[in-house]
């Protein structure tokens, strides 16, 4: 007798955000689900413990350059052009980024313009990240050794790197990265160059040892030991360092949507997975509620997934803020970002903002929002 | 000189008498000059008895000199298998004027096409005979190729021949027609059809194939230019990891026997 077919997770997993994403995106959603099934965009993290002249140069000849230092001037030219960019919705028109003006979208120039005062004071400080040109499917090499053995730059999806941007990272701050592994977002930290002190964990031993791979492969011996590398269950962090942090990055774990619908191994969507899958957002709220009172008053959070789906994202940040308010007594403020809309294609959220693939920039998903304590 | 001059006057004279005007004769005269007075005639003739306009006839012998030097029996047998076919009158003069290479196609290559049409993908003679006045150039295909382009249709798309013959399916080189669908699937808007699924909400394949890009743009796939122009890109890249994938295995692979058949992507 032969086995019933199997139905692929990633098929499951695209049926599913079918489903869903459908009615929540509308119109947008088509070109969201077609930039998930294709090739996803990089960006290349410099890394700051190595010398990076001779590397920007090399990738500015390519035509790449930094996201991180374009985003302001864009700010400006958003607020001249989104009248012209918010077109009226279901009229056929194949006009860029049409759909009932909820999508903001941002043109890639390459104008010089001195940075925004308003958004250089608020995103963490000397990150670094190169981009190719909107359309330009360009892919990076490899990253390689300089003579100390440290690795030129880290690719990763830009969009990644918001909610560490977001996070505002000052001098001296005492970081916690709740779920780092496997670690890029806890590097871009370190490339601010200024945490006080850095707690990276993670419930995970075997993603843990990834975390240790990226340290030793980019960060030098001595920064390497201001950081404290743990492995915890997350949701303990409250009891454990009520507190102590005056920045918390809450990155969960989601649905990684992008992942589900086009690599089967480690996919959430295999049927045996199906009450972790269902437990998530509850796992997640805990997860910001540690994060929460990890954070000293007047401290900042940021949370992060990269799922589209709003009962992992918006659902958990306003139950989160009910909780805190009701059961703990503490009063919570989302902070606005909308400056931050200056990266590829975003969409209205109630809370916190929400990058959606699209080909011709193709980051995300990630959805992130900032909450101070 | 005189003597050429003279011979020239013949010539031209005869072709004259043909139905040519002085103009083509002269640029029939110039077309293969080494070539006897004969053979040029026969040819001309040849293609004035299928129906051609002498401006028709000139045409083709212009844009392929080569059937100058065709033996006229083999001309008209070929003309005759081609109305055998099914392609008559008018269309078979459209098709030889659009397809030149109709006439120098060596018969085992026609025959391997036909053949293919016929019994691999089970087109009838009458949908044959239609996908011939429409698409004469599927005879010039590599029957491999051919049968690929059918194939993605059939299983891919879930196409019936019917459907196929209407949309003129190989009227568009088969590389367009993967983009165009494979865009509209990514974005939710194709699926292939369930084993036993009659009804599907797909876009009709002759839209699909038939409309500009920009209408297909527009009105099938709700897009921008843009964004198709960054997805081919993207797919064109995969299919070339693919091949060379394929390729790595093949050589690793002793049983070449695979489902895949190694057609090279356009």
């Amino acid at each position: 007798a032969a086995t019933a077919p199997r139905i692929p997770a990633t098929r499951l997993a695209l049926h599913h955000f079918d489903t869903s994403y459908s009615l929540q995106l509308k119109d947008l959603w088509p070109s969201v689900r077609a930039g998930l099934l294709c090739e996803q965009k990089y960006g290349a993290l410099l890394n700051n413990f190595s010398p990076v002249s001779h590397v920007t140069q090399e990738l500015e000849l390519l035509n790449a350059t930094d996201f991180v230092s374009e985003a302001p001037k864009k700010v400006q030219q958003l607020q001249c052009g989104a009248a012209a960019g918010e077109a009226g919705r279901g009229e056929g028109r194949s006009q860029e980024g049409s759909g009932e003006g909820r999508t903001v979208m941002q043109a890639e120039t390459m104008t010089q313009a001195e940075m925004s005062p308003v958004l250089r004071a608020s995103i963490s400080p000397n990150i670094k990240c190169y981009t190719f040109p909107r359309g330009d499917i360009t892919r990076f090499r490899p990253a390689r050794p300089d003579t100390l053995g440290l690795l030129d730059y880290y690719l990763m999806d830009a969009a990644s790197l918001l909610p560490v941007l977001a996070l505002n990272v000052q001098p001296d701050d005492f970081v916690l990265d709740l779920c780092a592994a496997p670690g890029g977002k806890t590097l871009a930290l370190l490339q601010t160059g200024v945490c006080g002190h850095l707690a990276a964990n993670d419930i995970s031993i075997s993603r843990t040892k990834r975390l240790y791979q990226i340290l030793h492969s980019y960060v030098p011996k001595e920064i390497r030991e201001t950081v404290s590398v743990t492995s915890c269950d997350g949701r303990d962090w409250g009891q454990v360092e009520g507190g102590t942090f005056h920045k918390v990055l809450v990155d969960v774990p989601c649905t990684t949507d992008r992942h589900s619908v086009m690599e089967e191994d480690n996919n959430i969507f295999h049927r045996r997975r199906t009450k972790e899958r269902q437990m998530l957002p509850m796992l997640q709220l805990q997860l910001l509620m540690a994060g929460i009172l990890a954070t000293k008053p007047g401290g900042e959070v940021v949370y992060s997934t990269c799922s589209l789906s709003p009962l992992q994202n918006e659902y958990v940040i306003e139950r989160a803020v009910e909780i805190a308010e009701t059961q703990f007594n503490i009063n919570i403020h989302v902070e606005d970002l909308s400056h931050f809309r200056t990266l590829s294609f975003f969409s209205d959220c109630r809370l916190g903002e929400l990058v959606l693939p699209h080909l011709t920039a193709n980051f995300g998903p990630m959805y992130f929002c900032k909450l101070r304590r | 000189m005189a003597g050429r001059l003279l011979r020239g006057c013949g010539e031209a004279a005869a072709l004259r008498a043909m139905g040519f005007s002085e103009e083509q004769a002269r640029r029939l005269l110039g077309l293969q000059p080494r070539l006897g007075p004969q053979r040029r005639e026969a040819a001309a003739a040849q293609l004035l008895l299928l129906g051609l306009s002498a401006e028709a006839a000139l045409g083709l012998l212009e844009r392929s000199p080569g059937l100058l030097r065709m033996p006229t029996e083999r001309l008209q047998e070929r003309a005759g298998d081609l109305r055998r076919l099914g392609l008559g009158g008018g269309q078979l003069q459209r098709a030889v004027s659009r397809c030149p290479q109709l006439f120098t196609l060596p018969r085992r290559r026609m025959a391997a096409a036909v053949r293919l049409l016929r019994e691999q993908c089970l087109f009838t003679a009458e949908q044959l005979r239609e996908v011939l006045a429409t698409c004469p150039a599927v005879l010039l295909e590599e029957p491999r190729r051919l049968h690929h382009h059918f194939q993605y249709a059939y299983f891919r798309m879930g196409v019936q021949q019917k459907e196929m013959v209407k949309a003129r399916l190989f009227q568009m080189p088969f590389a367009e027609l993967r983009n165009r669908h494979i865009f509209l699937e990514r974005r939710g808007l194709y699926q292939t059809p369930h084993k036993g699924q009659t009804q599907t909400c797909n876009p009709k394949l002759k839209d699909i194939l038939q409309l500009p890009e920009e209408d297909f743009l527009t009105s099938l796939a709700s897009s921008t230019r843009e964004e198709y122009e960054v997805f081919k890109k993207l797919l064109a890249r995969e299919e070339e990891e693919e091949e060379d994938r394929d390729a790595l295995y093949a050589e690793e692979d002793e049983d070449l026997d695979s489902e895949e058949s190694k057609t090279a992507w356009e």
